[in-house]
């Protein structure tokens, strides 16, 4: 008995060894050496001499850097709960279709999910160009007649990209709600109707129950997502215009280190980033659990 | 008869090593894409073709911008990279920190027949460190420019009998001028309202003024500040009195010329192909270019050049043997800039530049007197392309351009911002 349980250990230590091996030295060794690096004034490459709490302290302190703390943050509300509902109310829709027609609407909604973010960017960038984009047809009516440039202003910024996000990833949640949703037993539903419950009544007491698992899944991986907002917000912002304003964690990590060639301050700001996503994905799925199990 | 097709095979082999091995290669990075990608590329067909069998050009063209320059000093980093490299100049205070650049010994350059004094001073000595070394060697001058449609100017009076505008300098004449240009279908200027534009054309204002960005570490210090702030504030004025759209995405801005939409553009000489390519097709209207009118007391205007820069890669240093090589090729690129200057440029090298064949080429030879009076980048590490200074222009310089704060409020906000960043 107990030589087939160590057998059993060694089977496991065996099939697990290359993902540890490769996770230790990708993730965990560089992570530790980038906790190191935040604690020194290291250049991007090169060594650094150690300056204690300094940059954390120039964080703090900094202009800049509460600027792209709030605008993530604010980024993630907008993109991540919103992303979740609606792809949860198309999958209802998509799933109420058969046979072609499904398969054709679904293939639509998940077609903007293959794009890179690049043509994402190029096809909304053109649309809403200020002179020329087709989107200013209907924006002008609705601004008193007078062409706007949405990704110019401010206040419209973070809202924009949210839902250029969101159309774009939408797709893959939709994906997963319905595999969701199909696996859902229909007896269950034939059951509730002979029983004379209501549309609602069997959405609210069968399929929201039953999907939450996914949402909180969705919801995880949004969250996660989301807070390392990069591409979009840079490459709206590309050429300069008003880049401090709409700046985000991840830009300006890429800013300190590669545009300023500050390494030590650069890591400090990942450090934060970081502990902040793990944070708050541990947090939010153990309180949606608690939730579920309640 | 085994052993004889044994010994033939070996000795073939034997050859065809040695004929590999006479030719030597050069491994070449640059960010050349669009008319610059173009030419360059010929350029490099003609010098492979030319040494055939001796020397060969291995070229990567890579991102420009920060995306480049990461590259570059990732890869000197650990020993890669390339023997031979596109910079900017403006990009070398920062390069030179970074310690990415490997400085060329006098003695170098006069065994390649490269001469400081082949090119202008301003030229050359941007491609200096503070400790006097050479690490670079000019290709070109470029800078930004006034394209102008003819037919437009005309209309309003504006254009003189041999073809290029009149009565643009100086404020008064100047703002005079884009009035008379704007009427309701037409704006009398574009520029595109970005980051790197609005820095060319604040630097160039400022200069005109005999205004210093950075003195002894200072942005902006004493009587500067206000020169900026007129600078900005007339670049407002632009937008304000209507003869400047505002918001115009870069490729929108060109467009608006190209259309003829708008009477004058403001751009770097790099879009003369763009302009050039149109009227060939016959898509364009009669333009021209020329060198920014001097609103203010004397002419300047903002410039860069394109150089070429061995990196200093760590560990793996270019060899003495490939240095020389690679030497002699920038000086055959050099001597060939006339080909370059089809992008719109002007070339570094004298001799090209006050060459006949160059005085004939136009636009070119309409704007090549700015080389004389142009203003280099500030010289420091948060200065340059795709620097600190064209993100605080995005930040600062164009909002007050659009009137979302005033001229004063953003000069003392990008001196501040920058002088944060400098520490």
């Amino acid at each position: 008995m107990l030589k087939s349980k160590r057998a059993e250990y060694f089977a496991a230590a065996v099939l697990m060894a290359p993902f540890v091996v490769i996770y230790a030295v990708l993730f965990v060794y560089p992570t530790i050496k980038m906790v190191e690096l935040s604690f020194t004034n290291a250049p991007l490459i090169g060594p650094g001499r150690w300056v204690g709490i300094d940059n954390y302290w120039r964080l703090a302190t900094e202009r800049l850097f509460p600027t792209a703390l709030w605008n993530t943050i604010y980024f993630v509300i907008l993109s991540a709960l919103p992303s979740t509902l609606l792809a949860l109310f198309v999958a209802l829709g998509v799933n109420r279709l058969k046979g072609w027609t499904q398969s054709v609407v679904l293939a639509a909604f998940f077609l903007p999910y293959i794009l890179p973010v690049s043509v994402v960017f190029r096809i909304w960038d053109w649309m809403f160009d200020h002179d020329f984009g087709i989107a200013q047809y209907l924006i002008a009516p609705l601004n008193g007649g007078q062409r706007l440039s949405v990704f110019r202003t401010v206040p419209l910024f973070m809202p924009m990209v949210a839902l250029v996000t969101i159309w774009w990833l939408m797709g893959f949640n939709v994906l997963l709600f319905i595999a969701g949703l199909r696996n859902i037993s229909t007896e269950i539903y034939e059951a509730a109707r002979l029983d004379g419950a209501t549309r609602w009544a069997q959405f609210k007491r069968i399929t929201w129950p039953l999907i939450w698992p996914v949402t909180v899944l969705v919801l995880t991986i949004q969250l996660i997502l989301q807070f390392k907002i990069f591409d979009q917000v840079y490459l709206f912002t590309q050429g300069g215009y008003r880049v401090d304003t709409t700046m985000v964690m991840v830009q300006y990590i890429y800013r300190q280190a590669f545009q300023l060639n500050k390494g030590g301050l650069a890591a400090s700001a990942s450090v934060v980033l970081f502990v902040l996503i793990a944070v708050m994905s541990v947090l939010q799925y153990q309180l949606l659990r608690v939730r579920a199990q309640r | 008869m085994i052993r004889k097709a044994f010994i033939a095979t070996l000795a073939c082999a034997l050859l065809v090593a040695g004929a590999a091995r006479a030719t030597e290669t050069i491994v070449w990075w640059d960010f050349l894409s669009g008319g610059d990608g173009v030419r360059m590329k010929a350029m490099l067909d003609e010098f492979n073709k030319e040494f055939d069998g001796k020397v060969h050009i291995e070229a990567t063209t890579l991102e420009w911008g920060v995306p480049y320059y990461s590259k570059v000093q990732t890869s000197t980093a650990v020993g890669q990279g390339p023997d031979v490299m596109t910079y900017h100049e403006s990009r070398m205070p920062l390069g030179i920190s970074q310690n990415v650049l490997s400085p060329i010994t006098p003695d170098e350059l006069a065994a390649a027949g490269i001469k400081g004094s082949d090119f202008s001073e301003a030229n050359w000595k941007a491609a200096q460190g503070a400790d006097g070394k050479q690490y670079a060697v000019p290709l070109d001058i470029h800078s930004i420019i006034l394209y102008y449609n003819k037919d437009l100017l005309k209309k309003a009076g504006l254009l003189g009998d041999d073809g290029k505008p009149k009565g643009l300098d100086g404020v008064a004449n100047w703002e005079a001028a884009l009035a008379k240009l704007t009427t309701k279908d037409v704006a009398a200027l574009s520029v595109p309202n970005d980051g790197g534009t609005g820095w060319r054309i604040f630097y160039t204002l400022l200069n005109q003024q005999g205004g210093q960005f950075l003195t002894n570490g200072k942005f902006l210090d004493g009587d500067n500040l206000a020169k900026g702030e007129t600078a900005v504030g007339e670049m407002q004025k632009w937008v304000k009195s209507g003869w400047t759209p505002a918001n115009t995405a870069y490729p929108a801005s060109i467009a608006l010329f190209t259309a003829g939409k708008a009477a004058m553009h403001i751009n770097g000489v790099w879009e003369v192909p763009t302009m050039v390519d149109l009227a060939k097709k016959g898509q364009l209207f009669d333009w021209g270019a020329i060198q920014v009118p001097a609103l203010y007391d004397h002419p300047a205007t903002w410039a860069d050049s394109h150089s070429f820069a061995i990196p200093n890669r760590q560990g793996n240093p270019v060899d003495p043997a490939k240095r020389k090589l690679v030497l002699q090729a920038i000086h055959w690129f050099n001597e060939h800039s006339l080909e370059w200057a089809g992008g719109g440029h002007v070339p570094a090298y004298l001799p090209v530049q006050q060459s006949d064949a160059f005085k004939a080429m136009k636009p070119n030879s309409d704007y090549v007197s700015l080389a004389k009076t142009a203003v280099f980048d500030p010289v420091s590490v948060v200065a340059g392309v795709a620097s600190p200074v064209y993100d605080a222009t995005g930040n600062y310089v164009i909002p007050a351009m659009m009137g979302e704060m005033t001229p004063a409020d953003a000069v003392k906000k990008m001196r501040d911002d920058l002088q944060d960043q400098a520490k």
